[in-house]
């Protein structure tokens, strides 16, 4: 990622595609994030207690999913931008290890507000062709260029 | 009787709209620092260096640094169990439930909302509060019957300002088995 290439509002389009970005999951990597979020549910890292909860496998658990989402935005939005609002972030299935997280997403709307440059991006998780998380919608401030 | 289970959800239902919070402000285990965003940023392989060189803190690590120790000094011993998959003593109660709810064997996350207002940064310590019921949805599902209960509550500094509203949904179940 080359953080000193900027997007600008004037930019984006609506209906333009927000670059998907993958996220592998493993053991390995969900014990790692649930030592960094300090979510030590046993359901994100101990696959029998997972199990026996009635999930499948050990899965991603919210700060996990959600920073998905935060860098996927991020890297769209480049440094001078802003999240302002995220909602629809709803958890529809299990992002269980073994599997490859994928988030994507679309401009949904572009608009300015009370002098600000706003747009809405529509973000989602899938494993396997399925959407797991969302659709929901993030909220963001874009730099303009005048 | 099938429709039992429904009727044990009902104190909760009646409690939406309360604030379980009782005013207590729950500090987070750890305040805003560098190692510890580095350390949130590694399995996201996130590089954006507002979080890795600036100290800003991402949105998705305010659950992070809200989250209570488990353990702190001069408090009772939590592990007391040696038993494989045993839960630390005291875990369950910071979870946002009622103390109403019918015995239940699941907890997880179904739903978020989150509006930042003010940046965390490295040096910030932050706390939860306010624990409001807003609605509670019965249903069953795949991995058993229980209610989506979906609560408000908020992050502020050490300066008592909020820094985030929050609005998130968990599932509380029994598994089929029972």
């Amino acid at each position: 990622m080359d953080w000193s290439e900027q997007r600008y509002w004037e930019d984006v389009e609506t209906g333009a595609e927000v670059p998907p970005v993958a996220f592998p999951l493993t053991v390995y990597r969900l014990v790692v994030e649930a030592g960094a979020n300090r979510d030590f549910n046993s359901i994100h890292h101990n696959s029998e207690y997972a199990r026996a909860s009635g999930a499948p496998e050990i899965y991603a658990n919210t700060g996990f999913l959600l920073g998905m989402w935060e860098r996927t935005v991020r890297e769209f939005i480049g440094l001078r931008g802003s999240i302002r609002h995220i909602a629809g972030f709803r958890m529809r299935r299990f992002n269980t290890a073994g599997a490859t997280v994928v988030v994507r997403g679309l401009v949904k709307s572009k608009r300015r507000e009370n002098g600000e440059a706003l747009v809405e991006l529509e973000l989602w998780s899938e494993l396997d062709d399925t959407i797991t998380v969302g659709p929901g919608i993030v909220t963001v401030q874009m730099p303009v260029r005048t | 009787m099938p429709d039992d289970w429904r009727a044990a959800w009902q104190p909760v239902v009646d409690a939406v709209g309360g604030d379980f919070g009782d005013g207590e402000a729950i500090e987070g285990a750890d305040a805003v620092d560098q190692s510890a965003l580095r350390r949130f940023l590694e399995p996201l392989e996130f590089d954006c260096p507002l979080h890795q060189e600036d100290g800003l803190a991402p949105l998705s690590s305010y659950f992070t640094f809200v989250a209570p120790p488990i353990w702190q000094p001069g408090g009772d011993p939590v592990f007391t169990s040696d038993e494989r998959d045993a839960q630390p003593d005291g875990v369950g109660q910071r979870r946002f439930l009622t103390g109403l709810e019918p015995p239940h064997t699941g907890y997880f996350a179904a739903d978020f909302e989150l509006e930042p207002l003010l940046p965390v940064v490295v040096g910030d310590r932050l706390t939860r509060t306010g624990r409001k019921l807003v609605a509670c949805e019965l249903k069953e599902t795949s991995v058993g019957r229980g209610a989506f209960m979906t609560w408000e509550w908020e992050a502020r500094n050490q300066r008592d300002e909020v820094v985030a509203r929050f609005r998130n949904t968990m599932y509380v179940y029994n598994g089929p088995e029972d």
